[in-house]
């Protein structure tokens, strides 16, 4: 048992402890984990909460974007299609949400790859002016179909994942949950991301697609799928998000380009193509616009939007890579300063305890 | 049976026909080259073959198989490949990992069983055009010469009968233009067919057991170097006379 549990510690050691930005992520998660043990207010989990889903968003528009490098600026039509397909299940047919989010994420995935097929054949900023238009396609139908979709208005008092609780453990418990979803599609996403195969392809395609194809490979194909799963995480985070307290509702301002932007901003800020740029990006924002600007400077609403975006424009000036990849720049050039004998030192523990019990 | 059978094959750009009713063939084992002056059609020619154009009239066969106006990845997955003249790299990419590209196709990845590892493929190929010590380099920070033997590593990473090679020496020093003589000539020991565009006369007479001759998209000339060299239409149209 304990040599199972050795190797699962150096294995773990090697492939977290010894990498410096992978430490950080660890260390930023255990932070996130411990936060609901200082007893916040519901207000700070709800912040976090959305965070957690406007990571996901915006790591699934890296992935099509820094990384495919397909110009989609109507993301907000996955996360739209997703909450409003899994509130209209939930609030007509009373359907459980069990049933309702796995088939809004199914049918969005069919609906990307659908609207992908004629987009993929304009590219850069043609694309950027086809993929805008369609979230705004998708609202003019919510509007026509009012009766069902509630016009302007929300279709609100959808289910919630914990019903079964009482009503003061709901905001807590879907902290975490959303918790687990991001670190689960988080590192799903980066591991597509970063694979030998898709994730390579997936950049040759934004390097140079005719090269690509001239390699052998079925550019549409590939970009089909970085579409489909694009849209994949953007509906698992629309769809959750339709279901969560405090509002439970859906919103037609998550059709707007203003959620579009928010992805798009997250991700710049945090770095383009970098995935855990997104993800630090989203609760970096957060923070600052719902955290720092409200309860700690308390400066007035309509200078709070000006001095966010304000700040922003600053940032990405001063860190035009992003503020993740610039940390993580930093941390492996340190890692690099370091003398050679104390670099990896877990590897080396573990190589010396092995030839001390071989002399034992 | 030809290896590739390029029957009337022409294209045209408005009124002017980039390529006119060329025919000729390439047999397997062979290394073709193609010459002629600057605007002759080469490339044209090229990018008809390998599925980038699709031509207006004419016919492309490759075994015996029609290929004329296939998508390009397709011709390339049946063992047709061709190099950039200008190179294109994936710049965001390694120099290891632009060879995984090509690996991740089709074609390549059915190909690599024995190795087991698509990763040990491409340092296996890397070595053979001898771009080992930049592997973990971003292609973006290579010399032109370097990228040019990427650009073949690519090629070959797709296991192809038949390369066509754009321009392989431009741009290359004399020792670079050695040194790739040397792998071409691995690479043909190795099984794959060349069809060999060059500029640089001198490298190509020294390869090409044939050569075609392209003068405003038609075909003046086809033979071994030394006739070629000798005959005079091309040197006229090509050389000027001056030989």
């Amino acid at each position: 048992m304990s040599t199972y549990l050795r190797r699962a510690y150096s294995s773990f050691a090697t492939h977290i402890l010894d990498i410096p930005p992978r430490l950080l992520a660890l260390l930023f998660l255990l932070l996130l984990l411990a936060f609901p043990l200082t007893k916040p207010r519901s207000t700070y989990l709800i912040i976090l909460t959305a965070a957690n889903m406007g990571a996901i968003f915006a790591a699934s528009w890296d992935l099509l974007v820094g990384r495919c490098g397909q110009m989609n600026l109507g993301h907000a039509l996955f996360f739209g299609t997703g909450a409003y397909i899994t509130a209209l299940l939930n609030f007509h047919l009373g359907w459980p949400i069990g049933v309702t989010i796995p088939l809004a994420v199914l049918t969005t995935v069919a609906i990307a790859v659908l609207v992908g097929f004629p987009s993929l054949r304009v590219k850069g900023p043609y694309l950027a002016l086809v993929t805008m238009a369609l979230p705004l396609i998708a609202t003019g139908i919510v509007f026509y179909f009012k009766d069902w979709t509630g016009g302007e208005r929300p279709l609100s008092g959808l289910d919630h994942f914990f019903s079964f609780l009482p009503y003061e453990q709901w905001f807590i418990a879907q902290y975490y949950f959303t918790l687990l979803l991001l670190v689960v599609s988080g590192i799903i996403i980066y591991k597509i991301a970063n694979s030998h195969k898709i994730g390579v392809i997936f950049v040759s395609i934004l390097d140079d697609e005719l090269s690509s194809r001239a390699s052998g490979i079925n550019t549409t194909k590939y970009k089909l799928m970085a579409f489909a799963l694009s849209a994949l995480f953007a509906s698992l985070a629309g769809a959750i998000s339709a279901h969560l307290a405090h509002l439970r509702s859906t919103d037609i301002g998550m059709l707007s380009l203003t959620t579009t932007f928010l992805a798009v901003i997250m991700t710049i800020f945090g770095g383009v193509g970098t995935i855990y740029g997104p993800i630090a990006g989203a609760f970096i924002l957060q923070f600052l616009q719902r955290y720092v600007l409200v309860e700690v400077v308390e400066v007035e609403t309509h200078w709070q939007m000006i001095i966010f975006l304000g700040l922003i424009v600053v940032l990405i000036i001063k860190w035009p890579r992003g503020i993740a990849k610039f940390t993580t720049d930093k941390l492996e050039d340190l890692a690099e300063e370091r003398p050679i004998e104390e670099r990896g030192k877990h590897i080396w523990k573990r190589e010396r305890k092995k030839k001390s019990s071989h002399e034992g | 049976m030809h290896l590739l059978e390029v029957e009337n094959l022409t294209k045209r750009f408005g009124g002017l026909a980039a390529v006119n009713n060329v025919s000729f063939h390439v047999d397997e084992g062979e290394i073709v080259g193609l010459i002629g002056p600057n605007g002759a059609g080469k490339t044209t020619l090229f990018n008809l073959i390998t599925g980038f154009l699709k031509p207006d009239s004419g016919t492309v066969k490759f075994r015996g198989e029609d290929i004329t106006g296939l998508a390009p990845n397709k011709i390339v997955n049946k063992g047709v490949v061709r190099t950039f003249q200008v190179v294109r790299p994936f710049r965001h990419l390694p120099t290891i990992a632009n060879v995984l590209v090509a690996l991740a196709s089709p074609r390549g990845s059915k190909k690599i069983e024995w190795l087991r590892t698509p990763e040990a493929k491409a340092l296996l190929i890397l070595e053979k055009v001898g771009l080992t010590e930049m592997m973990m380099e971003p292609a973006e920070i290579l010399s032109h010469g370097d990228l040019k033997r990427l650009e073949i590593a690519r090629a070959l990473a797709t296991e192809p009968e038949l390369m066509l090679l754009d321009e392989p020496f431009g741009g290359m020093s004399p020792i670079e233009t050695d040194f790739l003589t040397k792998s071409i000539r691995t690479m043909h020991l190795d099984g794959h067919t060349m069809f060999i565009v060059e500029h640089k006369l001198y490298a190509l007479m020294k390869l090409a057991q044939r050569i075609v001759v392209l003068h405003y998209g038609e075909k003046i000339a086809e033979g071994k170097p030394e006739e070629v060299a000798k005959n005079k239409k091309v040197r006229e149209v090509y050389m000027g006379g001056a030989m």
